[in-house]
């Protein structure tokens, strides 16, 4: 607890600093490059595509018969850019201690700030993407909002999934706790990552493996149900990642209310990541310089 | 450049801007990457250790300007981060009272991809300022370093000049109550090293402590009233210029003898070539109690020493000698047959042996290292040839002390001052 609060003092001492790298990061990013602001659509659009194109056109894997390929796309695009922000965060975090060691190693550097500043330049980013896909559920919601494809006069049976609308709804409130669930996790994992990174090296390819396996692991690209109809439950019921995406599409995309027990949940896990990620952190922050 | 401000430390009452105490770091060197992540998990101790610092007591009142020397490798730049905060010790204590800025190496604390521009507001936000504080001197940091429209592309395209303009006009802006300086300075132009010197005593002026790093006496010298001698981790001695001078130099000698005579011994890998009527068995330097020595000082007497012996017969052998910079710089050459009267050897049997000299009553380099060429050659012709021509057969250092001239040699001088007017005529003279 002690190291949560030490965090939290340094980012508050340290503002100018922060804000100084998120800047420079996102301007990197953005300014720096020709077409800027359009890179963070193009290249979710362009992964979306490509799995898109890979499972359901060549691996014909359907999502549900009565969930229409224009509202999977942007299920799809969501949990893509929601994964991304993840993925960004762990991988970044991973390197950055050995990427500024510059800076550690020979001036009294906050290096505390470095996954924190990452956390924040990932959420800039998936902001961007967010609002992309406010454009569609408004788009494909109000403006043409997609047909239900149930055909008339069918008779559901209990259990059986119902063409729900795009639509936003009063749980939209719950959005900010969502995101901070999200970023606390990804970024606790970070402080983790990058401290042992600095203990051995081969962190950072694990790391990269894992961020494929964990992909595949999460339903991004398939639908939640399929893993649970073929038995394989448990990797989503043991995956946050899992949660987190299903809680962004319900939020977002269908204005329903996120499930309570899994925000619980989320917010446990949330909350040990950060907490063992800053404790190890700070436990070894003082040999930071030694080590690089 | 960093500052740190003084974090309430607490204990001991102190008027001093750096106490340290018993100061040590010991450094973990691991054979294997893996046997790190072990240690860490099951707290075991599979390092080698290396003590950088050893049991070092400073004692470092405001306002004086201290000088740090030793050899490359003598803990000094381990030490500088145990004084800035960057690692902890080991064991002992540190108290460092007001703000301390350092200037440790070529671009430290600089972000490669960041720009000037950049890389001066971070800086001052790792410094601790407000951007309001930051706007305020921007100006100033950036007028003082002179880097012109470099001052907006990336610093990793900066050359070593420019990273130290740039980091030196940070860490004087932040007005630091502690400025340490890892011998970087010497890397700038004479222009904006004559700019460095003047804020330097500016801050002296302002009764601001000043710690100076270096492996150079004679640049210690000519700031520091204070000096610390480091080797091996350990401080050797730390008193006034002149009484660490002594040991400094004793010491200088005795590892430059050592590391240069290792060199000689390794055998030349350079160029030797001729056809060898004469041979040339050893090249030595002499001092001036005729001791075999690589290290001389400046103004101090020295020789040159040949020893050869004659496998055939040959008419008319001359010795020279070539003096270089290790830069390659030709500095001098000589020998004994081009003089107003020349001394001759004349024609040599086989068999005969014997010594060539040259004296030289005051040596006239600066501080440096230097090395000698063997010219040994058949004057018997109109354009002499080779016998045994032996490039670089000799490295030697040459060590200045006093450090009473700047350059590459020392000209023995004297001044005069004349002055007439209200205050009076007077005439002054320098001795020789």
């Amino acid at each position: 607890m002690r190291y949560l609060v030490e965090l939290a003092r340094s980012l508050v001492r340290h503002k100018p600093l922060v804000s100084n790298f998120v800047d420079k990061d996102l301007r990197g990013r953005y300014i720096g490059s020709t077409v800027g602001l359009f890179w963070s659509l193009v290249n979710p659009v362009l992964s979306l595509a490509t799995y898109t194109f890979v499972f359901n056109w060549v691996l014909k894997s359907r999502w549900s018969d009565y969930q229409p390929d224009s509202q999977v796309v942007l299920m799809m695009y969501l949990g893509i850019i929601v994964w991304g922000c993840h993925a960004e965060i762990i991988s970044r975090c991973t390197n950055t201690l050995v990427e500024n060691g510059n800076l550690i190693k020979k001036v009294v550097f906050p290096s505390e700030i470095l996954p924190s500043y990452i956390g924040i330049s990932a959420l800039v980013n998936m902001g961007i993407g967010l609002a992309f896909v406010v454009i569609g559920v408004l788009l494909f919601g109000y403006a043409f909002p997609i047909a239900d494809p149930t055909p008339v006069g069918h008779v559901f049976q209990p259990g059986e999934p119902v063409f729900r609308p795009f639509q936003f709804g009063l749980s939209i409130v719950t959005l900010p706790l969502l995101i901070a669930l999200h970023l606390v996790f990804s970024v606790g994992l970070g402080f983790l990552l990058s401290t042992m990174n600095l203990l051995l090296r081969d962190v950072g390819h694990f790391v990269s493996a894992l961020i494929t396996v964990w992909m595949f692991g999460t339903p991004i690209f398939y639908p939640e149900s399929l893993v649970r109809d073929r038995g394989y439950g448990w990797i989503v019921d043991c995956n946050p990642m899992a949660w987190v995406v299903d809680s962004y599409r319900e939020v977002v995309l269908f204005g329903g209310w996120p499930d309570a027990l899994m925000l619980v949940k989320l917010a446990l896990v949330a909350f040990l990541s950060l907490w063992a990620g800053t404790r190890f952190f700070f436990k070894n922050k003082r040999r930071f310089a030694d080590m690089l | 450049m960093q500052e740190q401000k003084n974090g309430g430390r607490e204990g001991r009452e102190s008027t001093s801007a750096i106490y340290a105490e018993d100061l040590s770091k010991c450094y973990q060197i691991y054979k294997k990457p893996i046997h790190r992540m072990w240690d860490v998990l099951f707290r075991t101790r599979r390092y080698e250790e290396f003590w950088a610092v050893r049991n070092v007591y400073l004692d470092i009142p405001h306002g004086s300007t201290v000088g740090i020397i030793g050899e490359n490798g003598a803990g000094k730049s381990s030490l500088l981060k145990l004084l800035t905060g960057i690692t902890v010790p080991t064991t002992g204590k540190v108290e460092v009272q007001g703000r301390v800025a350092s200037l440790l190496e070529l671009g430290a604390g600089f972000h490669p991809e960041f720009t000037g521009r950049e890389n001066i507001r971070l800086n001052c936000a790792v410094l601790g300022m407000t951007p309001e504080e930051t706007a305020e001197r921007f100006q100033g940091i950036v007028d003082f370093s002179e880097l012109g429209e470099f001052i907006d592309r990336p610093v990793k395209n900066y050359s070593s000049g420019m990273y130290v303009r740039l980091g030196f006009s940070v860490a004087a802006s932040v007005d630091p109550d502690i400025l340490i300086i890892d011998e970087a300075l010497s890397v700038g132009d004479e222009h904006f090293r004559g700019k460095c010197t003047n804020k330097l005593n500016e801050f002296r002026e302002r009764g601001k402590t000043i710690v100076f790093v270096s492996h150079d006496m004679g640049a210690v010298k000519s700031m520091c009233k204070w000096v610390v001698l480091m080797d091996q981790g350990r401080v050797l001695e730390q008193g006034t210029a002149e009484k660490v001078a002594d040991t400094y130099l004793k010491r200088a000698k005795a590892r430059g003898n050592e590391r240069l005579s290792a060199v000689s011994r390794k055998g030349s890998e350079y160029p030797r070539w001729g056809s060898g009527e004469v041979e040339v068995l050893a090249v030595e330097m002499l001092d001036e109690h005729r001791q075999v020595t690589h290290v001389v000082q400046t103004e101090r007497p020295y020789s040159i020493r040949m020893r050869w012996i004659a496998h055939r017969d040959t008419p008319n052998p001359v010795f020279g000698v070539g003096l270089y910079r290790t830069d390659g710089t030709y500095l001098n050459g000589s020998n004994h047959h081009w003089r107003k009267q020349p001394l001759e050897l004349g024609a040599v049997k086989a068999g005969d042996e014997g010594e060539v000299e040259i004296h030289v009553d005051r040596m006239p380099l600066q501080h440096g290292q230097y090395y000698l060429t063997l010219f040994l050659y058949d004057h018997s012709k109109a354009a002499p040839t080779a016998i045994d021509h032996r490039e670089h057969v000799l490295t030697f250092e040459v060590v200045d002390v006093e450090r009473a001239q700047h350059g590459l040699v020392y000209i023995p001088s004297r001044w005069t001052i004349d002055r007439r007017g209200p205050s009076g005529t007077q005439s002054m003279e320098s001795q020789a």
